[in-house]
């Protein structure tokens, strides 16, 4: 059974280059299209959520917090996508239980390298 | 494709600049918003992680000045001057004609950029934070020399709920070399006080490998800050202490320390391994007969004896076994050359994946697994992995993989191979199935009894021959190997998604675990592992099914056989027998026996030559009365049965028997 990734991402050019990538990496791939959204499709069990930091509704560390304190979501690796400017936030993601991070902007590989590192 | 993204960025991108403006004129009129202002922070933030994203650098690094200035401005570190919310309105429009000369209309000044971001800068008090480190991809190992690192890792408690899963890792280590590793488990507290979801463990590790340190650190790059962690360097001398291999070359014809490795293993010949096991068998035996004694005679004086001597007979015997134990990586690696060769002969593009290469088996079964492997790979190259037009036509990445796993599970060893190759599919299976008259049209069974199938003799779905597997040796002979060593097999698989056969095998060979049964005043030992049930059989159910060897077992109808007919033992007829239920390769059957003494853990002793070609017996284990007690094998003697009786076909049972595969 091929594995199941979230991508959070309020930009449909973002969340359509991560759907390809890893679809072309042999993951099955759900689209949310911002935190609020993504809780709402965390229905069914997911391998993996790689979100952005910025995103109206529910941004990328209010999402990771809401998914913590649920029992079934402990444990579900998360990767932030961040921009080079971002360490401060990048820590605060950390810091409220992202598993790693992606910097943007990234290569297809360097996305499949960061999502195999997490997930084996 | 890569245009599609542009065109889609290049949409998104001007329904930014437009929220952008929106939030900049709600700004001017409304003063210092965070809320509004966060609106244009994510609009320029979008902007700038696409734009760099499908190469529009230009855009990116332009509006990245931007953002900067509206992230402090978010801080409250800059007040929303009109300076700024002009300026900011200069520069969507410029976003604007720098996406239009994107798109081939007109040109965008670039003069003008320079221009904005100076004026920015001045607006903004200078002073840039300090840029995150991308994770680096581990480099190759390019000419650098073998090193070796001490690494000693102990993540925080909470790590394992952030997703970090220590054992990816440790196998991101392994991937950069040779890796000796050593589990700290001294921080693990008492049981009551375990919290699942904590981690209380910490490595320490060696890692033998070419590769920079640094990519030794990027392997730990998400945990830095939630672990304790150091890498260091190890000296040359000390580095073979603690690690099981052999030296380089090198350092041994230097003379250095040549010498300090002798000690730690010995070779032995298989056949002295072989006899020693006899032996404890033989003491295992011996001890039998003495605690019975012992108990019989009822002096604490002997018993004591009796009970260390049993103490220390099956310590040795755990000792003995554990000496044939082998790690299956040499078996393991052996099909590294096989997929390699295959891939070219097939042309496909497969990749091996192996996981649990340590994993220890006895040395017989190991032997005796070799040829099932080769079978199940080869099934996977053929059958299983597409060519890389195919896959790619089925969204799938060109080249394949194959997995091979082993790991322990209780006293059974688990082996998987899978490969994400096109899978069975189940609705194919059973029209060949019900072709080949395994099946009945109308049968209604699982999916998984359907997979099953595939294991069933002459049962083949390849549509064309070639030259490696389906050439009429199908999965049976797998299926027969596997059960020879007394494990199950079972099937998964995802029609396109790829397919997965595990094993599971018995550690060893040399100890059967059994149920000892009693006919007339003779012994048999029937393999535990495929018992399913013990049930009464009265001389009311004789009656009710008119002799015909049936029996209705809450609604099952179960065929049994007489051991005292079958092996001729005369002895009067008890009033109440008992059945044994056992699962067998032709469905569910039972064995009528006079008495169930219990289970039987022994040690297997062959028969010798003058024995080999009976069949339905697979070995002999002496009691601890000194009597002889035989080891059926239930699936021969079903065979012998059915065939000696008619020439009915028994494949309707096929449907039956697969199921209970994994059934214990």
């Amino acid at each position: 059974m091929p594995k199941v990734i979230l991508t959070v991402d309020d930009s449909a050019s973002i969340r359509q280059m991560v759907r390809y990538t890893l679809s072309e990496g042999g993951y099955s791939v759900i689209e949310a299209v911002d935190g609020k959204d993504a809780l709402s499709k965390l229905t069914m069990p997911v391998n993996l959520i790689i979100t952005d930091l910025n995103m109206p509704n529910l941004d990328g560390i209010g999402l990771i917090k809401t998914l913590r304190a649920k029992s079934s979501c402990k444990g579900v690796p998360i990767l932030l996508l961040t921009t080079e400017s971002q360490e401060s936030r990048r820590l605060e993601g950390k810091a409220a239980g992202a598993t790693g991070w992606i910097v943007k902007p990234f290569v297809p590989q360097q996305l499949l390298a960061v999502v195999k590192k997490v997930l084996g | 494709m890569i245009d599609q993204y542009k065109q889609t960025f290049q949409d998104e991108a001007r329904e930014l600049v437009a929220e952008l403006e929106s939030a900049l004129l709600e700004l001017d009129e409304r003063g210092d918003d965070p809320e509004v202002i966060g609106r244009a922070f994510r609009a320029l933030h979008t902007i700038k992680g696409s734009g760099a994203m499908f190469g529009f650098d230009d855009i990116a690094g332009f509006t990245h000045g931007l953002e900067t200035a509206f992230d402090r401005l978010r801080n409250g570190k800059l007040a929303a001057t009109r300076d700024l919310i002009n300026l900011s309105l200069a520069a969507g429009d410029q976003i604007k004609s720098m996406l239009d000369e994107a798109a081939g209309r007109g040109v965008a000044d670039q003069r003008r950029s320079a221009d904005i971001l100076a004026e920015l800068q001045q607006l903004t008090v200078t002073g840039s934070e300090p840029d995150g480190a991308t994770p680096v991809l581990p480099e190759s190992a390019t000419n650098r020399p073998l090193r070796d690192w001490r690494i000693r890792f102990r993540p925080k408690a909470g790590v394992l709920v952030n997703g970090t899963n220590p054992l990816l890792l440790l196998r991101q280590l392994r991937d950069l070399g040779s890796l000796h590793i050593d589990l700290d488990t001294s921080a693990v507290p008492p049981l009551g006080e375990i919290e699942a979801e904590r981690s209380y463990l910490a490595w320490n590790l060696v890692l033998r490998t070419a590769a920079a340190p640094e990519a030794i650190r990027d392997v730990f790059i998400f945990v830095e800050g939630d672990c304790e962690l150091t890498i260091e360097r190890q000296p040359e001398l000390a580095a073979d202490v603690g690690i099981s291999e052999p030296p380089p070359k090198r350092i041994l014809s230097n003379g250095s320390v040549a010498g300090s490795e002798a000690s730690t293993s010995v070779r032995v010949s298989a056949g002295k391994l072989d006899q020693l096991v006899n032996l404890v068998g033989e003491l295992v035996t011996v001890q039998a007969r003495l605690s019975e004694f012992a108990n019989g005679r009822g002096e604490t004086e002997i018993l004591e004896i009796s009970e260390v001597v049993d103490r220390l007979t099956s310590a040795l015997r755990e000792n003995s076994m554990s000496i044939r134990m082998l790690p299956l990586k040499t078996t393991f690696e052996r099909f590294r050359r096989l997929v390699r060769d295959l891939s070219l002969e097939l042309h496909k593009d497969v990749e091996l994946t192996i996981e649990g290469a340590d994993t220890e088996l006895d040395k017989t079964v190991i032997d005796q697994l070799n040829d099932p492997l080769v079978h199940l790979v080869r099934n996977s190259m053929d059958h299983g992995i597409e060519t890389p037009e195919v896959r790619r036509a089925a969204g799938k990445r060109p080249s394949g993989t194959i997995h091979l796993s082993a790991s322990h599970s209780g006293a059974n060893v688990v082996i998987r191979v899978s490969d994400d190759g096109r899978g069975l599919d189940a609705e194919a299976v059973r029209a060949r199935a019900v072709e080949r008259g395994l099946i009945d049209a109308s049968a209604r069974i699982s999916k998984s009894e359907i997979l099953g199938l595939i294991l069933a003799p002459g049962f083949s779905t390849a549509r064309e021959i070639t030259e490696l597997s389906g050439r009429g040796v199908g999965l049976d002979v797998v299926r027969r190997s596997v059960e020879g060593l007394r494990g199950t097999i079972e099937i998964e698989s995802e029609a396109g998604a790829g397919l997965a056969v595990t094993l599971r095998l018995p550690l060893t060979l040399a100890i059967i675990d059994g149920l000892l049964v009693r006919v007339g005043q003779a012994h048999f030992v029937l393999p535990l592992a495929n018992s399913l049930e013990c049930v009464e059989l009265t001389q009311q159910d004789i009656r009710e099914t008119h002799g015909r060897h049936i029996a209705n077992v809450r609604g099952e109808l179960i065929p049994y056989i007489r051991l005292s007919e079958y092996f001729q033992i005369e002895r009067p007829q008890p009033d109440c027998e008992q059945i044994m239920i056992v699962d067998t390769e032709d469905g569910h059957y039972g064995f009528v026996v006079d008495q169930v003494l219990g289970d039987h853990k022994t040690v297997i002793k062959n028969l010798g030559r003058l024995y080999r070609n009976v069949q339905v017996i697979s070995g002999a284990t002496v009691l601890g009365s000194g009597a002889l007690a035989l080891i059926l094998d239930p699936h021969r003697l079903v065979q012998k049965v059915v065939q000696s009786t008619s020439g009915k076909r028994q494949a309707a049972r096929w449907s039956g028997a697969v199921a209970k595969q994994d059934s214990r």
